[in-house]
């Protein structure tokens, strides 16, 4: 499940921009450590980011889901192409420093797929319009960021209806990997089509409710920040620097 | 309009249950609908129409009871292939609109069903969009993307066809010819569901209207009765179309329900002018 | 708000959609416009809210007169006018207000008056998702009423709706009107144009070619074409009550 899922746990409490900085820290620790067991520490950060949060279990699927192609395809070219030395695996030569590199590139996409899915699964919509309306950024930013998102969930609606529309014209779903190709025109299309067709109009309504009104914006429940939101942010920023700091001190050494 | 013997299947909904996440949506729905027979589904919103039609086409499954269109339990059959028996319309089908060209998107549902296009020309004529053929779909307006999705529907010449408002948006001439198309059908002995709000509509096409509150049936009776009679439309929230209104107010003969009737029952009448 | 031979046509099209079109509207009245798909009933509407071809391209020639910048628009489809922003209903509403600054205090007055003009504060702490197309498109004409716009725009703004639905809102427009609104309202439904509008214009292929009361000017509905049909002379009655008035007894 991509997007927002109500909770009541601290994070869902939080600023918006809470949760965003946290995730952002976590993408950021991630290209600071090298060692694969320091990014699997990152990731298990990230999991505990998500756990705190009460989505784990929700976050999980669809980031397994998302990883698996890649981490399969990075196994399988470092593990073919990786150097010295190597281990027996049947037929197959594989270079445990290939391996080694697998883990490393795998446990960062791991640790930013949890952590991003984390931030999308706590921060409403809603809220973070009102947080970036109070700190004053032009409404055509806020639009732009918080569409995108919110695009899953709406697609899927429009995609359910679809599906079962060209289902009643006959069209077969599953069947051969030839099948299911072919039908991907019918699906895909008409997605595509109505999506636009509807924004001309989407624009003109927005427009007419002033979203494109020059002038400040009035926020009406705009998101407390309070010093727990700040000394949590602080921590994020503390300890990537002291990261990036570590990384480009030791390998000066 | 006769229920005469043709292409049409008969359609049964028997103690059909169905609920949404627990909410009950139909609770145990009987309807007998025989082969060729018009019938119109009345009812305020969340009664359970849209629910009872999806049914047909096998996009919903009953919690308990039986859906059956002509001889195939529902139940045993995918969507797609109730589609070769089934037309179902949705009401805002231009969404399924994919095609390159009007001509091609309508051809769409015949190709599936492996039939020739002899459907799709005809279908094509009888909307009045054959000078449209060879537009790209979202190139007309929205009324005329409704037509078009009906249109595909019709030209898969199914047996049953199912109608979700589908007057809704389009103005009187679309109107006119939805109603000519859906009458043509009924006399090849095509049994029509229609779901719609539109009462003058119901009027000019349904035999039979039932309508439905809260999951179940509250009425069921023939177009004729149930659209003269104010009183029994009041406590639904409706009132007579037109023509039963006029022919109400002037005691016409025969209690005419569509346009047709009414003008033909005023015949002899004197007029006085404008004014007068 | 006026229109003096306004010529207009979208960006690549080959037929301008309005042509020579020249009408005035005032404020506090219901002005209909009608007419078959595609005579440019939506586009006239759109050229007179202003809105074409500020925001759709195209071609305008003539001049327009807009005295107000305080116009707002509403369409048939419900769901493509929601801000997908908002988690109830009162913040979707409140939505229109709070872009134009207005301050806090006043947002919130103007969204309960709108949400209560269109009967719709027991829905105030819903999720518009969750709504039916009736109550939506009432949220909607509430969302537009809270920016208390000069001129409001409807294209077929009962299109979705069932009969109840429908005559609400036709029934708020003439009570709009009476507050100073200009309502300018397009729709193929003639029956409720001539219960609600004083004046109705007739397109006919981007043309204006009708322009007068309702009775002098449409001939469509139900009742006029039986009256037709059964021989009654020109000019027809639009309901039951005025054909029954033609009736020699």
């Amino acid at each position: 499940m991509i997007g927002y899922v109500p909770g009541a746990s601290a994070l869902h409490r939080a600023h918006p921009y809470t949760p965003l900085a946290i995730a952002t820290g976590l993408f950021l620790m991630a290209f600071a450590v090298s060692a694969p067991g320091a990014v699997w520490v990152v990731v298990a950060a990230a999991a505990l980011f998500a756990a705190s949060a009460g989505v784990l279990g929700t976050v999980l699927r669809p980031a397994a889901i998302l990883a698996l192609p890649t981490w399969v395809l990075l196994t399988i070219l470092h593990g073919l192409l990786g150097g010295a030395p190597h281990v027996m695996l049947g037929p197959v030569a594989f270079s445990v420093a290939g391996g080694e590199r697998a883990l490393v590139f795998g446990g960062r996409l791991a640790a930013i797929l949890l952590a991003f899915l984390t931030a999308l699964a706590t921060v409403s919509p809603a809220r973070l319009v009102e947080a970036m309306t109070a700190r004053g950024v032009p409404f055509g930013r806020v639009y732009l960021l918080v569409s995108t998102l919110t695009v899953v969930p709406r697609l899927r609606a429009r995609v359910r209806r679809i599906v079962d529309a060209q289902q009643c014209r006959g069209l077969r779903l599953g069947g051969s990997p030839l099948a299911r190709l072919r039908a991907l025109g019918p699906l895909v299309v008409p997605l595509v089509l109505s999506a636009l067709a509807e924004v001309d109009e989407q624009a003109l309504a927005l427009d007419v409710r002033g979203g494109t009104a020059r002038g400040r914006r009035t926020a009406l429940d705009p998101p407390a920040e309070r010093r727990a939101d700040r000394a949590v942010r602080w921590v994020v920023v503390t300890a990537v620097v002291a990261a990036y700091a570590w990384k480009f001190l030791g390998a000066g050494r | 309009m006769s229920s005469a013997p043709g292409r049409g299947h008969a359609v049964r909904w028997e103690a059909v249950r169905f609920a949404y996440d627990g909410a009950e949506a139909l609770r145990g729905v009987s309807l007998d609908v025989p082969a060729g027979t018009t019938l119109a589904i009345l009812g305020p919103n969340g009664a359970g129409k849209t629910t009872l039609t999806r049914l047909l086409i096998g996009l919903l499954r009953p919690r308990a009871g039986r859906v059956s269109v002509g001889d195939w339990d529902v139940a045993a059959k995918r969507p797609d292939e109730l589609a070769a028996r089934v037309g179902y319309v949705f009401q805002h089908a231009d969404q399924q609109l994919f095609e390159r060209t009007v001509r091609r998107d309508v051809a769409f549902g015949p190709r599936r069903l492996g039939l020739g296009d002899g459907g799709v020309e005809r279908a094509l004529g009888e909307l009045e969009l054959l000078g449209a053929a060879e537009s790209h779909p979202y190139d007309l307006p929205a009324p005329a993307r409704k037509l078009v999705a009906l249109a595909g529907v019709l030209a898969m010449e199914p047996g049953v066809l199912v109608l979700d408002e589908p007057t809704a948006g389009l103005d009187r001439a679309g109107r006119d010819r939805v109603i000519a198309a859906l009458r043509r059908r009924s006399v090849e002995g095509v049994t029509v569901v229609v779901v719609s709000h539109d009462l003058a509509f119901v009027a000019e096409v349904a035999e039979r209207i039932v309508v439905l509150r809260e999951g179940v049936v509250v009425a069921d009776a023939p177009a004729g009765r149930l659209l003269g009679d104010a009183a029994a439309l009041a406590p639904l929230g409706l009132e007579p179309p037109p023509a039963a209104a006029v022919g109400a107010a002037l005691g016409l003969p025969g209690a005419p329900i569509r346009v047709g009737e009414c003008a033909a029952a005023l015949g002899g009448v004197r007029w006085r002018g404008a004014g007068a | 708000m006026a229109l003096d031979a306004v010529t207009f046509a979208y960006p690549g099209a080959g037929t301008p959609a309005l042509l020579d079109v020249s009408l005035a509207i005032e404020a506090g009245t219901v002005t209909g416009v009608t007419g078959a798909v595609g005579a440019g009933t939506s586009t006239l509407l759109l050229v007179a809210g202003g809105f074409a071809p500020r925001l759709t391209g195209g071609a305008l020639s003539g001049r327009r007169d807009i005295a107000t910048n305080r116009i707002s628009i509403v369409f048939a489809t419900p769901w493509t006018q929601l801000t997908g922003l908002a988690t109830t209903v009162r913040a979707e509403v409140a939505f229109g207000p709070a872009s134009l600054g207005w301050p806090r205090g006043s947002v919130l007055a103007a969204c309960e008056a709108a949400l209560r003009d269109l009967g719709v504060e027991h829905l105030a702490d819903r999720d518009p998702g969750t709504l039916s197309g009736g109550e939506l498109q009432r949220v909607v004409v509430a969302s537009v009423l809270a920016m208390e716009p000069e001129l409001l725009v409807l294209d077929d703004p009962a299109a979705e709706l069932d009969p109840a639905g429908a005559d609400a809102l036709y029934a708020l427009l003439p009570e709009l009107a009476r507050r100073g609104t200009a309502v300018l309202v397009a729709t193929p439904d003639s029956e409720r144009l001539a219960r609600t509008a004083e004046r109705v214009l007739v397109m006919e292929g981007g043309r204006v070619a009708r322009d007068g009361p309702p009775a002098a000017v449409l001939d469509d509905t139900d009742v006029a074409r039986i009256a037709w049909a059964a021989g009654c002379p020109a000019p027809y009655p639009l309901d039951v009550a005025a054909l029954v008035a033609r009736v020699v007894r």
